[in-house]
């Protein structure tokens, strides 16, 4: 019978993110099914405060300054230690940045296995199933493991998150002995990324993806990148969407042709880009080619502005498309929505 | 004619090779084995000390060049691999059944001339009597000069990278996928290398930060393997000039696809079938199984199709759709596809086969039997034979000059049986010009009378304008209609004036059945590495701008080329370009005499198609 | 620090991910359809890692790369004909096989098995390299438990930049949400960067470089060792490309400003 362990590290102001209540619902039903012991494990400054929104009464902490920053060393001495002071044999927490870089090597270190991008668990009988995706976002498996510990890092966006209860929990401290090599990283800080402006919002209801079509050549024969840029802006303002791009858009950044100066690689979706979650998405100018509409996985409903009715949008990628020209209705979409702020 | 101050790196080798096809893959299997078994014997000229250097560059970003079936005989093949299992080359089977299939029209579209029109209704007045069925005929016996008894049927793709791995196994020579050759490098009139192509340059070929000049490799012997529509190929014709009664006028593009078989799908592994008649009756078929539920198949289109609107993405469409392949094809899906072009004048289209410092071979240099269909076996047999040379020749440690390699090079090839069967090929295809019941009789009686007969036509330019192409078809006052909404809509011409000629809609499955630019998409998008300039450049505006008929745009495999209405002139897209070179071989701009001057040209580029599937 | 970095970057080859990919379960394990014949690239990701430890390498004096594979041994010779022209590096080879259902722990213990035989390797020089996730499995995890196998306590995930400054130590920016960088300061080797796209262009290919690389890279391949994979617990239920098709509406022939209408109401609704 597995002991489930859920960790969670707090953030600065020493809350848990929404992620972390996610896996909290993933965890407990999961020690819920199993019918097995439910330990909850928390790393932070100070982990009270937390602790107390978890709905349990106890909970295992990590406490101090070290452990106040995202920092592989004190990270994974941290877990590790929860790990071994639970006797957990299954480990529950979500992929966050903090915990993707460390718990792998806690795995290793505790000579357990790891999943990521975990959407789905259930229990059946004993076993622990886990679903998870393969293939950048391309193919999805269902597996369970004999081995243990097994660390499972659930995806954003795929558990409901727990409502935070109110109340105390009392926090049993877990010791850690760190060493001088452990403190050789120091976090000094987060930077923006060097764009002119912030086009990337992860709790965005709307994505829109502008691709390559929009600097291309259009039917007068030139490009109208400047209008292009000013356009998509445009919409980004009055609707505080994010931004995504296809693999060619961003491509022509590399090839030196005209682009919009605003757009990097951290916006591109799908292929080596992102899986963005977002209610709504829209795609302009963009083909619909598979390896970019996997990153799409997650876009509950979906429209599409094209000129070409037989692109891959049309194919069943998407609820609606637009056959028609994105200059022109983007234009008069601003226009509308500008209308109304 | 280029700037001083451009510095170019260089490499020297000993043989340098152009292009990775069948013809490149006998030369260095055969050399490679050579060199190996007396290693030390030869020492390389370029690098004392080091066994030769020998090096192969490809444009193609990798070594399976794309464009997946062909059924050949094997037999120069074979004797290089004697003990060859087609269970090791994925998508290699035996020949376990052949056919040929004259497809009728059952649409009504196509442009049949009477005496076609009139055989198609006697064909069906028969069909009680005749094997007719699905509006097809299939020929009751084989004519011995198409049977491919005891053949294979191959993924060139899958083939080329298997003779690559032996290659590498052996170590002997080097292969550099992802290298187009810019030029030949040219000193005295002597071929003395190659120059590969500039990198980190924009578009039109300017350097940009990055740059990176071609490096220049000297070679004692330049290979030149890089196919009929190759640019190192051209370039020599340029510089060298071309035999006397030199014709490469004829031509095709192939349109293929590999597709996966309906699950129902009986078709055979080795199942080779061929169709003529439909969806115009110069139009010929295939369609190769290569193990349960794969198969490969595609079209031929003809320069002799004088149409000035070569849809052939729509045609090879309509043939899928013929009920006689459509009861095998239909609730299947498409993996791949490709177009190429085929030099269709075989042993007419021959350049000279050698000269100082250099040799050619393959498909390039003419070694296509024409009559038989076949290539690939013959451009392996021409390697075979140039490696064979250039091993004489490294042995008694003589200079790779004109002489020396006509005795030992030219002299095996034109002792061969392939020179032999291209004697007899050589008119085969010619009548085709002038129509398509012509042009069969003209390949039946080659065939048949081992080329004592065939049909005499004249040369020259034969593409009608539109209106006269679709006169009775179309009115004129239609084609200007649709000429204009066309260019307003940026809708490919080429669908409108099918669908006005009567050609039924293409019902899209996104499965089977899919638009041109999904099929340039699907299993393997087509590469444009950033970094090097467009590899299809207009030679001449000036002739564009008096164009009427802008065949390289209609006839663009991936609809990479369209027309500039304000300039006059074709606009390229590097994304979409499958450097198949239809676009040189079909500008109707005059030629002067001697050599092909078309006023567009296929560069060397990088890129192209980038399929598992073949 | 003068004697330079041993920069040590693991890659293997990947589907081109612009293939179709299907995977199919046979005798309870997932494989993809038709693997043998996809046409292979190196893993993005982890060829960004590589082109930055060739870029790093040129700029500090004294350091070498090398490239640790595990993969099919005739798929890895293919490959290398497409890397071998890009930057110098020694290969390290490995022959197993490099599907994305392999497990990443026993990759990992294979990948720090070779590393620790690797002749002359400087481990208090090491800077350990790879992608932060590959094409194929995607999980994100095979570095870091490499550089834990071999005790290196200071990683970083998602690395977009990692410079070294005038007092040897090493600045980190990895990739944090909202399109924003963690910023961290490292003493110095050895540490583990697990990549993302990292600020380089793929450099162009030159034969020089090619003909260098390929003196050591056929002895590494004829050396290959096989990798002991296959001994993992897993028990696979169901691996599959989930359906989605939707019934598209495809809008025609509607004009500009009822469409722009009615995204609006979408988008509003």
């Amino acid at each position: 019978m597995d002991t489930i362990l859920y960790l969670a590290h707090t953030e600065a102001d020493g809350t848990l993110g929404k992620a972390a209540y996610e896996a909290l619902t993933a965890a407990k039903t999961l020690a819920g099914e199993l019918g097995g012991a439910f330990v909850a494990g928390l790393i932070g400054t100070d982990v009270s405060p937390a602790a107390g929104t978890l709905g349990v009464d106890k909970v295992l902490g990590v406490s101090g300054a070290e452990y106040a920053v995202s920092r592989y060393a004190t990270d994974a001495a941290a877990a590790a230690a929860l790990v071994e002071a639970s006797g957990a044999t299954t480990v529950v927490a979500a992929g966050t940045p903090r915990f993707s870089r460390a718990l792998p090597g806690v795995a290793a270190r505790l000579d357990g296995r790891i999943e990521t991008h975990v959407t789905a668990l259930a229990a059946d009988g004993d076993a622990v199933q886990c679903e998870r995706w393969f293939y950048r976002q391309r193919m999805v498996a269902k597996l369970s493991r004999a081995q243990r510990p097994w660390f499972l890092l659930t995806s954003a966006g795929a558990f409901e998150p727990a409502p935070a209860a109110s109340g105390a929990a009392s926090v049993e401290d877990v010791a850690v002995s760190l060493e001088a090599a452990d403190l050789r990283t120091t976090v000094t800080g987060i930077e923006a990324a060097a764009a002119e402006a912030q086009t990337i919002r992860p709790d965005a209801e709307l994505l829109l993806v502008a691709g390559a079509g929009w600097t291309k050549k259009q039917k007068d024969g030139t490009t109208h990148v400047k209008e292009a840029s000013e356009l998509v802006l445009g919409f980004l303002d009055r609707t505080k969407a994010s931004l995504g791009s296809s693999k060619s858009l961003v491509d022509q950044g590399a090839e030196g042709a005209e682009v919009m100066s605003f757009m990097s690689h951290l916006n591109q979706v799908g292929q080596t880009g992102s899986t963005p979650r977002h209610r709504k998405g829209l795609a302009t100018c963009c083909h619909g080619e598979e390896p970019h509409v996997v990153g799409w996985r997650f876009i509950t409903e979906r429209r599409a502005i094209n000129l070409d009715a037989s692109c891959g949008w049309a194919q069943g990628k998407a609820d609606v498309l637009y056959v028609a020209d994105a200059f022109e209705v983007m234009a008069k979409v601003n226009a509308l929505l500008g209308a109304d702020s | 004619m280029e700037s001083d101050t451009v510095v170019r790196q260089r490499l020297d080798v000993d043989i340098a090779c152009v292009g990775f096809g069948p013809a490149s893959g006998g030369f260095l299997t055969t050399l490679s084995r050579g060199l190996a078994d007396n290693p030390g014997e030869i020492q390389s000229a370029a690098v004392p000390g080091m066994p030769p250097q020998v090096v192969c560059y490809e444009r193609a970003d990798d070594l399976g060049f794309g464009v997946s079936g062909v059924v050949t005989k094997a037999e120069a093949i074979r004797e290089t691999f004697p003990d060859l299992d087609p269970a090791a080359i994925p998508m290699a089977a035996p020949v376990t059944g052949e056919k040929v299939v004259y497809l009728l029209d059952p649409i009504g579209a196509s442009r049949r001339g009477r005496a076609v029109r009139a055989a198609d209704a006697v064909l069906r007045g028969l069909r009680f009597m005749l094997p007719v069925r699905d509006h097809a005929l299939t020929l009751p016996f084989i004519p011995g000069f198409l049977r491919k008894d005891d053949g294979l049927v191959l993924g060139m793709g899958q083939f080329t990278q298997w003779v690559a791995s032996g290659l590498m196994a052996e170590a002997q020579v080097q292969l550099w996928p992802g290298t187009p050759v810019a030029e030949p490098l040219i000193e005295d009139d002597a071929v003395v290398g190659v120059r590969l192509v500039d990198q980190g340059t924009n578009l039109a070929g300017e350097p940009e930060p990055g740059y990176l000049p071609g490096m220049d490799i000297g070679a004692a012997l330049t290979v030149v393997a890089d196919g009929p529509v190759g640019p190192i190929g051209r370039k020599l014709d340029e510089r060298f000039g071309v035999p006397a009664n030199h014709d490469r006028s004829d031509w095709a593009v192939g349109m293929k696809a590999v597709v996966d078989l309906p699950p129902d799908c009986a078709l055979e592994p080795g199942t080779v079938l061929h169709t003529m008649g439909y969806p115009e009756p110069e139009i010929f078929g295939f369609l190769y199984v290569h193990s349960p539920g794969l198969a490969s198949l595609g079209i031929f289109v003809p320069s002799s199709l004088d149409s000035p609107v070569r849809a052939s993405y729509r045609y090879l469409q309509h043939w899928m759709r013929h009920p006689y392949l459509w009861k095998h094809l239909e609730g299947g899906r498409l993996r791949s596809w490709g177009a190429k072009s085929l030099q269709e004048s075989g042993r007419q289209g021959e350049p000279h086969l050698v000269g100082d410092g250099y040799a050619r071979i393959g498909e390039g240099s003419g070694s296509t039997n024409v009559l038989t269909n076949s290539g690939v076996d013959e451009a392996w047999a021409t390697g075979v034979q140039l490696a064979e040379a250039v091993l004489e020749l490294l042995r008694e440690g003589a200079p790779f000059s004109r002489e020396n390699l006509e005795r030992t090079y030219v002299a095996r090839r034109r002792g061969s049986a392939l020179d032999r069967e291209s004697t007899i090929a050589a008119k085969a295809r010619v009548g085709f010009r002038r129509g398509f019941v012509r042009g069969v009789v003209g390949m039946g009686l080659a065939g048949m009378t081992r080329g004592r007969l065939h049909a005499r036509v004249g040369s020259g330019p034969r593409i009608a304008g539109l209106a006269e192409h679709y006169k009775g078809r179309i009115p004129a006052e239609q084609i200007a209609r649709i000429e204009a909404e066309a260019s307003s809509s940026q809708r490919p011409l080429q669908d409108a004036y099918m669908d006005a000629a009567g050609w039924p809609a293409i019902p899209f499955d996104g499965e089977l059945l899919v638009s041109q630019q999904d099929a340039l998409l699907l299993g393997g998008k087509v590469q444009a590495p950033p970094g090097y300039a467009d590899h299809v450049v207009v030679l001449d505006p000036a002739q564009c701008a008096t164009c009427e008929t802008h065949l390289c745009v209609n006839i663009c495999s991936g609809q990479a080329l369209t027309w500039d209405a304000d300039r006059g002139v074709p606009l390229f897209e590097r994304e979409k370009c499958v450097h198949c070179g239809a676009c040189q071989w079909s500008c109707p701009a005059p030629r002067e005499a001697g050599h092909d001057a078309a006023a567009i040209a296929l560069e060397a580029g990088a890129g192209g198609l980038h399929s598992a599937e073949n | 620090m003068t004697d330079g970095f041993h920069v040590v970057v693991c890659a293997s080859l990947v589907p081109d991910p612009i293939q179709t990919l299907e995977p199919v379960l046979a005798g309870g394990q997932p494989a993809l359809k038709n693997e043998a014949m996809l046409p292979s690239v190196l893993d993005p990701w982890a060829a960004c890692a590589l082109y930055e430890a060739a870029h790093l390498a040129a700029n500090a004096p004294g350091s070498k790369v090398w490239l640790v594979s595990l993969g099919p041994k005739a798929k890895l010779q293919q490959l290398m004909m497409q890397v071998a022209q890009k930057v110098p590096f020694e290969l390290v080879a490995l022959d197993g096989p490099a599907s994305g259902f392999t497990d990443s722990f026993e990759v990992a213990a294979a990948l720090a098995a070779a590393i620790e035989g690797i002749d002359g390797l400087d481990r208090s020089r090491m800077l350990l390299f790879g992608g932060c996730a590959s094409a194929s499995r995607d999980a994100g995890v095979t570095v870091q438990m490499v550089g834990e196998r071999l005790g290196i306590h200071d990683q970083f995930f998602a690395v977009d930049e990692l410079a070294v400054q005038g007092d040897g130590s090493i600045r980190v920016l990895e990739r944090a949400e909202g399109g924003r960088y963690l910023a961290s300061v490292c003493a110095g080797a050895p540490l583990v960067a697990a990549w993302a796209t990292g600020s380089l262009p793929e450099p162009p290919n030159s034969p020089q470089v090619g003909m260098q690389n390929m003196r050591t890279i056929m002895p590494a391949l004829a050396q290959a060792k096989p990798a002991a994979l296959g001994g993992d617990g897993t028990t696979w239920l169901s691996a599959e490309v989930p359906q989605q098709r939707r019934e598209t509406r495809i809008v025609k022939d509607s004009s500009a400003d009822e469409i722009a209408q009615e995204i609006v109401d979408w988008i509003k609704g």
